[in-house]
């Protein structure tokens, strides 16, 4: 097998994978605070999408599992998981998006650079 | 099957959302209900922590699913003691709130700071007695978004402005919490701590580089969240800008938890390979530099609550320095500084925000000539102060004491070296205020006329906090009996 059926059969992976450097990329280095939630959600869904693709399996059914059906089911497992992991970063965005309102009403701006050099002269 | 440790958590749970309701009828009433509930988890803890030492660790299973479908709640000696030093921190830092937020928070948060407390409350519970990983996780971000509410709840924009670094890295720290449990899911098909740990021989033989990942994502996920050095840049201002009751909590408590949730983890899920891989070294290595430097940048400051911040970030590395030496001892030392730690830096945030409550100055240079003024108040900080320096009879000394000679014992002589040098270090900026507060004098005498001691209900929970303190430095068996160490 060579290196280009690895990547094909792994291609998910490699999604989340750049996902992640994408959205960790924006979080870090923008000063944009908008633009830095923009990343952690990035970062989050590139998790998300490792975890919910490792339950799945090819050519799986949803398992709903009654009368006259078989498998091969897709693992309901992550996808649980992965539910109440996005409730939290929806909540976790809400709250952040909320504090973004507040600095904006404060400082006048969303700069994280202006927002640090005015809080220096403040001190 | 005892339901206690269950029901703390679920009472905190049940109280923090029952708060708004009573406050919109019963103004007066929902701190006191508050208060009342942490109280009631703290004889929950109690009496588990007492369960525990007669009957030895059990676990609980949730809704009678057996493991690995259901969720199971497991609790041994350490979660018990965790349990006991987060309910009584939590119980008597809220009796001390009933009076501080009336001054420090403006009517609309008021009723909200009851509410996000009891919510730390339960999930630094649930965080020390998950038996799952993904449970751990929940825990985990319910106490981040609490303990940063618990920030930005003073509405000032400095508050504001610390609440949401803290907040976006600790997201940081979430999502390679998250990836880290997916990546040992991947690879061991469980959830759960047991089970994983028992298929974890074959995955550390088949996938090796999923292993190291998961593992690094772990550490550094914890790392971030409980402020281990280079991770630390947004502790000082986060803890500094709170109220002070929060402070103490977040300070005392919320780091902690982190640390302990890491341990947990690393001892029950890796246990079996971490011989192989040097997780120590480099977690010893960054406890060290937070020992050091923590206290280097505390000696900077002048601002008292910030000073108290970046000594946090040096008390955290102790913390670390125990549990990762890895001797009996050491471990014994460094859970008992988790207390130890609690109990002074929780009464030294409490003094500050007494002082900050009476005068409304928060710079070191501010506390001179306090001392006759507000002698309760600084003697509690005095107490604690010198415990932190590790004069013996104090706690403080205790937990040093343990964790130099656990170094000893692991044949790493070299960290009570740097033990010694760090407890001089924290003399160098804890013994100033101390100093200037009882014989210095305020440059203008008119400065502090009329100032006198604060309201009992604020001194009497850090009266207890110090008194505590003594107990633990002068008898430190009951500490490790419930530990479960002996000598």
């Amino acid at each position: 097998m060579g290196i280009i059926d690895i990547l094909y059969d792994n291609f998910h992976y490699l999604v989340a994978c750049l996902l992640f450097l994408i959205g960790f990329h924006t979080m870090l280095t923008h000063s944009n605070l908008i633009k830095k939630i923009m990343g952690m959600n990035i970062m989050d869904t590139a998790v998300f999408l490792l975890f919910i693709s490792s339950g799945f399996v090819r050519g799986g059914k949803a398992p709903i599992v009654g009368p006259g059906t078989e498998g091969p089911y897709v693992n309901p497992i992550p996808s649980a998981l992965i539910l109440t992991g996005i409730v939290i970063a929806v909540s976790i965005t809400a709250f952040a998006l909320s504090l973004i309102v507040t600095l904006y009403k404060q400082y006048g701006t969303l700069d994280a650079d202006k927002i640090a050099e005015l809080r220096t002269k403040e001190r | 099957m005892l339901h206690l440790p269950v029901l703390a958590v679920v009472i905190s749970l049940l109280g923090a959302y029952l708060i708004p309701l009573i406050y919109h009828f019963r103004r007066n009433l929902a701190s006191v209900v508050a208060v009342g509930i942490s109280g009631l988890a703290l004889c929950f803890s109690a009496a588990t922590a007492v369960y525990v030492s007669r009957y030895g660790a059990f676990s609980y299973l949730l809704g009678m699913w057996s493991i690995p479908w259901g969720i199971e709640v497991y609790v041994d000696r350490m979660s018990a003691f965790m349990m006991l030093v987060i309910s009584s921190i939590t119980f008597l830092v809220m009796l001390y709130a009933m009076e501080d937020v009336r001054h420090e928070l403006t009517e609309a948060p008021r009723k909200w700071y009851w509410t996000l407390n009891l919510l730390l409350l339960a999930s630094m519970m649930g965080v020390v007695m998950a038996g799952d990983l993904f449970n751990l996780f929940v825990f985990v971000e319910i106490s981040s978004i609490a303990a940063c509410g618990t920030i930005s709840v003073k509405g000032d924009r400095r508050a504001v402005e610390a609440t949401f670094r803290y907040l976006v890295l600790s997201t940081l720290g979430s999502g390679a919490l998250l990836l880290s449990i997916a990546l040992l899911y991947m690879v061991t098909g469980n959830l759960n701590m047991t089970y994983i740990s028992g298929e974890i021989q074959k995955a550390a033989f088949l996938y090796p580089k999923n292993l190291y990942a998961a593992l690094t994502f772990m550490v550094v996920g914890f790392g971030v969240k409980s402020a281990l050095f280079p991770l630390h840049s947004w502790l000082p201002d986060a803890h500094s800008a709170a109220p002070a009751p929060s402070s103490a909590v977040l300070s005392g408590l919320v780091v902690k938890i982190y640390i302990f949730a890491l341990f947990q983890v690393l001892s029950r899920v890796f246990g079996p390979v971490i011989a192989g891989i040097p997780v120590e070294t480099v977690v010893l290595l960054m406890a060290t530099m937070a020992v050091v430097l923590g206290s280097v940048l505390a000696m900077g400051q002048k601002e008292l609550k910030r000073m108290l911040a970046y000594s946090t970030v040096a008390q955290v590395g102790y913390v670390f320095m125990g549990l990762a030496l890895g001797a009996d001892r050491a471990v014994a030392g460094g859970m008992m500084h988790i207390l130890t730690h609690a109990l002074m830096k929780s009464s030294l945030f409490l003094a500050a925000g007494s002082v900050l409550y009476k005068t409304g100055k928060k710079n070191i240079t501010d506390l001179a000539g306090l001392g006759p003024r507000m002698p309760v108040t600084m003697g509690v900080f005095s107490l604690a102060a010198a415990s932190m320096i590790g004069v013996p009879l104090l706690g403080g000394f205790v937990s040093k004491w343990y964790l130099a000679l656990g170094a000893t014992d692991a044949g790493k002589s070299f960290y009570a070296l740097i033990i010694i040098v760090s407890s001089f270090l924290t003399a160098l900026y804890f013994l100033p205020p101390v100093i200037s507060a009882f014989f210095g004098k305020q440059p203008d005498d008119s400065v502090g006329k009329g100032i006198d001691e604060a309201p009992a209900v604020m001194l009497v929970p850090m009266v207890i906090l110090s008194i505590a303190l003594l107990g633990v430095g002068l008898f430190p068996s009951l500490v490790l009996g419930l530990l479960g160490y002996r000598g």
